[in-house]
């Protein structure tokens, strides 16, 4: 009884908390046209990329020498690879809040191990990328090589442009991993509150 | 302490060509939010102490809903279905943020809970008493904070299991240790 009586009493406390806050209903209005916007702005700057790298692919192609090759190929896979995995986000997006508190956590974290998994695949990918255009350099250098030698400067400049960018590129997955690790192990701890484990 | 909330007014005095099954979800959002919108702001406040925050995670968890609506088949009870969104958008609040729990003495004036009737002695050791049941809860573990919330709610222990996950003795078992839990904090507290 006792028991009972200090239920009703959190509730009548409880039910007195929050009162919604002012301007609610306007605010989420226009936070809703807001959202309505960027979903159709963000599709079409996508539409836009891609059809702009496919007709740069296609260009690039048409340079007929193994440097366009190698540069159509590799965008039109990193196109497709983009958009695949845009549709497929797409897909998913806004159901899984729909599903059980536990299967929520449990969603998030997977997606948090693939995400950190995705961002240890990129760094390799990164590190074939650079060899890739390593080798396309070398395959074309007698392209390549009387340019070289005709604007020595320009390409200098390029080259420390590429090197320079490396450590920020680093930089910033290292951070990002950072915070995925620590995303994870947030999730973690929910987890095994739920299950038992970590809670008084 | 009902707000009827009217999310097709935004339309009013506008001409706008909206398609049947739109006017239909609009409709229903409207009686979710006017049905739903004082325990969602109630339990925003459980996952967020500072007012501006909290004010935008209702907006998100309205948001959410609105954007769930369209797929929503009735595998679960409209109930169930928006507690389990308010949640999950809650606890992505936290992880995303995981701010040091703010104590008590620490909260603005402006994020005290309002009440908007007078403050006579009684009503102000209502109100104090409200807030250190609000602190308690926002210092539990996130999954007791939701299980307090759901039981505060008035959900039943079968709607409670349906929202987190769990079976019903689970809840049950749990309900118990978190209640002592809240008890636990409320006594810490001067």
């Amino acid at each position: 009884m006792i028991e009972d009586r200090e239920l009703e009493s959190w509730r009548e406390q409880w039910s007195n908390v929050a009162e919604p806050p002012a301007e609610f209903q306007r605010k989420l209005q226009r936070r809703i046209k807001r959202e309505d916007r960027r979903f159709v702005l963000g599709n079409v700057l996508t539409l836009i990329v891609f059809l702009g790298l496919l007709i740069f692919a296609v260009f690039m192609r048409h340079q007929s020498s193994w440097m366009g090759t190698g540069w159509a190929t590799g965008i039109c896979l990193l196109v497709f690879v983009s958009a695949g995995y845009r549709v497929w986000t797409m897909l998913g997006t806004w159901r899984p809040q729909t599903q059980s508190t536990r299967a929520f956590v449990e969603l998030w974290h997977k997606r948090v191990v693939a995400r950190i998994r995705l961002l240890r695949i990129s760094v390799y990918v990164s590190l074939g990328w650079i060899i890739f255009c390593a080798a396309l350099t070398a395959v074309n250098w007698t392209t390549i090589g009387p340019d070289v030698r005709a604007h020595p400067k320009d390409w200098v400049e390029l080259l420390v442009a590429c090197v320079l960018m490396q450590p920020v590129i680093w930089y910033w997955a290292a951070w990002l991993h950072r915070r995925k690790v620590a995303e994870l192990n947030e999730v973690k701890e929910i987890l095994d509150e739920m299950d038992g484990k970590s809670v008084p | 302490m009902n707000h009827a909330y009217s999310f097709t007014d935004r339309f009013a005095g506008q001409v706008r060509i909206v398609s049947e099954p739109r006017r239909v979800l609009e409709k229903q959002f409207d009686r979710i939010l006017s049905e739903y919108g004082t325990p969602i702001s109630r339990l925003a406040f459980s996952y967020e102490a500072v007012a501006s925050v909290r004010e935008e995670l209702v907006q998100e968890i309205a948001l959410a809903i609105w954007q769930a609506l369209a797929h929503f088949r009735g595998e679960c009870s409209e109930r169930t279905f928006v507690y389990r969104i308010a949640h999950n958008r809650g606890l992505s609040h936290v992880l995303r943020r995981r701010p040091p729990h703010q104590p008590l003495e620490d909260i603005e004036e402006s994020d005290q809970p309002v009440d908007p009737r007078p403050l006579p002695e009684e009503q102000a050791v209502r109100t104090d008493q409200r807030a250190q049941l609000m602190s308690a809860i926002q210092s539990l573990p996130v999954t007791h904070r939701q299980l307090i919330v759901l039981m505060l709610e008035g959900l039943s222990h079968a709607e409670i299991a349906d929202v987190i996950g769990i079976t019903e003795n689970n809840v049950a078992v749990r309900l118990t240790r978190a209640r002592k839990a809240l008890k636990d904090a409320l006594g810490a507290r001067p």
